[in-house]
């Protein structure tokens, strides 16, 4: 027992699994216990699974699939111009730009929708291209942190093998380095997903599921709140897994 | 052993390199000849380098490989492409191959990508590239691992492959940067095999290794340079250089037993390095 409470004591896996289950088992009955009043702060299960259903009836699936596709949409755009500037750093005329492509992750989100909104009339563009610039500089950020991190040995390798400096940045950088790219957007992906629901619910446009947790914010309506969080988290961690599922399967030479 | 020196291999001369104002290494001098010898088909040259930490080792084969730029000297190296004898090049980046001590290789290709890849300058037809590539395989023992990314490799495989993928791209020069450091007496083993089979390919292989295990280097190298602190009218200096070359060859020791004399040699060795 005492093990258990001692740092970096080595335990065993049914152990582990054990306090997993019962940390799980302790938050539901918290939860149970917490709400059985008449009176209470935090919306009870059966609220949730009420504002779950409600959420179904309203077309939760469609909703759903609208945060999706910004999602996409947004991710895909912003890889693009955030390789476009991060495979730029390695060349000094160009590594100003990329540094400063960074420094536009301290802008705060309301500042820029002001001037997206005098350019970008429609509300779908609008709330894309948002994302867009934001996840461009968090995603800029993370594949220049990983060029930083590759070891001077692999570009020595590569220009002992005779590559030109363009062949270097293409063997070491960009080939040697794709499976980083898409594990750059797998950690991001918590910052889009959080952003994502915020955009939704500022700039209205077709649905999704921050334009439902506005809604329910309105009519304080908690349990269906609740419902719209445990639908988001598991939609998030859901395509956490899925991306490293994708990224371990199609590069079998990935050991990140 | 009857051996015969022919033509100039490696010529170093005066090289120098300062990293901004500080000297790293001055005035090495170095020159290597292709040795024959008569009851022995091909005789590769072995070279090993001594010296103790930061005494520039690692620049000196930087320079050596063209990755850092001498502040002045030059190397030179036998021009195998021109038909003139004697004839010579200066070095440039990719001339000198170089497997460091991780045995850095590319990571997102297999042996066989990665030994098409050091074979894509050479004027060989694809029918020679594959031919080529797949008797290095067999005579190198990688057949297990042609298709293996490098993180599926053992050490002694990315070793091999390391050293084959700088053979085939380089001209017939490598430099390998410690290669017993931290290795098991199996690995070790491995990796003299290695070298054995490297020098007994052509001739005109040039092994030039670094390492801290001077008994080693006495049983491997045909000719040791020790890298130290010269010391100039009494005052030890603060930049490396040669403070002294033992060619095995010329002393009788080479390709020979360990023994007694080896043994001399060893503790003249050590002295040299505590002196500088």
């Amino acid at each position: 027992m005492q093990k258990l409470f001692t740092p970096f004591e080595k335990i065993s896996k049914t152990t582990s699994t054990i306090i997993l289950v019962s940390w799980i088992v302790l938050l539901l009955t918290l939860w149970f216990v917490g709400t059985m009043g008449t009176k209470h702060l935090f919306p009870n299960p059966s609220q949730v699974l009420e504002g779950l259903q409600g959420l179904f009836n309203e077309g939760l699936v469609v909703h759903v699939f609208s945060s999706l596709q910004l999602c996409f949409f947004s991710i895909v755009m912003a890889t693009f111009f955030a390789l476009l500037y991060a495979y730029s750093f390695p060349i000094p005329l160009l590594k100003p730009i990329s540094e400063f492509v960074t420094k536009f992750r301290f802008l705060p989100l309301t500042g820029l929708t002001y001037y997206i909104t005098i350019i970008i009339h429609d509300a779908r563009n609008m709330q894309i291209w948002i994302m867009v610039i934001f996840l461009t500089t968090f995603l800029t950020t993370s594949l220049i942190a990983i060029i930083k991190d590759i070891p001077q040995e692999e570009f020595d390798h590569a220009k002992t093998l005779k590559c030109s400096r363009w062949e270097v940045l293409w063997q070491v950088i960009v080939l040697g380095r794709i499976d980083y790219v898409i594990d750059a957007i797998r950690q991001n992906l918590a910052i889009t997903w959080m952003m994502l629901v915020t955009v939704e619910s500022i700039v209205i446009a077709s649905g999704g599921l921050g334009f439902l947790i506005k809604n329910s914010e309105k009519f304080a309506n908690a349990g269906r709140i609740i419902a719209l969080q445990i639908i988001i988290l598991l939609i998030g961690l859901g395509l956490d897994a899925g991306i490293n599922f994708l990224r371990k399967a199609i590069f079998r030479y990935s050991k990140i | 052993m009857q051996h015969n020196f022919k033509e100039t291999l490696l010529y170093v001369e005066n090289i120098s390199v300062a990293y901004d104002d500080k000297i790293i290494i001055k005035d090495m001098n170095l020159t290597e000849k292709d040795v024959v010898r008569s009851d022995v088909e091909n005789t590769g040259q072995i070279i090993a380098i001594l010296g103790r930490s930061g005494r520039g080792k690692s620049t000196f084969f930087k320079a050596l490989t063209g990755l850092v730029e001498p502040n002045s000297g030059k190397i030179l190296i036998r021009d195998f492409e021109s038909k003139e004898a004697n004839a010579a090049k200066t070095v440039k980046e990719g001339n000198i191959g170089f497997v460091d001590q991780k045995y850095t290789l590319f990571r997102h290709k297999t042996v066989n990508q990665a030994l098409k890849f050091a074979l894509r300058k050479t004027t060989l037809s694809v029918a020679e590239k594959d031919k080529k590539i797949k008797d290095y395989i067999s005579k190198w023992g990688l057949e297990s691992c042609v298709d293996k990314y490098p993180n599926e490799l053992s050490g002694g495989q990315r070793q091999r492959t390391a050293i084959i993928e700088q053979l085939f791209s380089s001209d017939q020069f490598i430099i390998m940067d410690e290669p017993f450091s931290g290795l098991d007496v199996g690995n070790i083993e491995e990796v003299k095999k290695a070298i054995d089979l490297l020098s007994s390919t052509s001739e005109y292989n040039t092994l030039l290794f670094s390492t801290h295990d001077i008994k080693l280097a006495i049983e491997l190298a045909q000719s040791i340079y020790v890298i130290g602190y010269p010391t100039i009218n009494s005052k030890k200096q603060d930049y490396g250089t040669i403070v002294a070359n033992y060619d095995l060859r010329e002393m009788g020791l080479a390709w020979k037993e360990y023994g007694e004399e080896h043994r001399k040699l060893y503790k003249e060795i050590v002295h040299q390095m505590m002196v500088s």
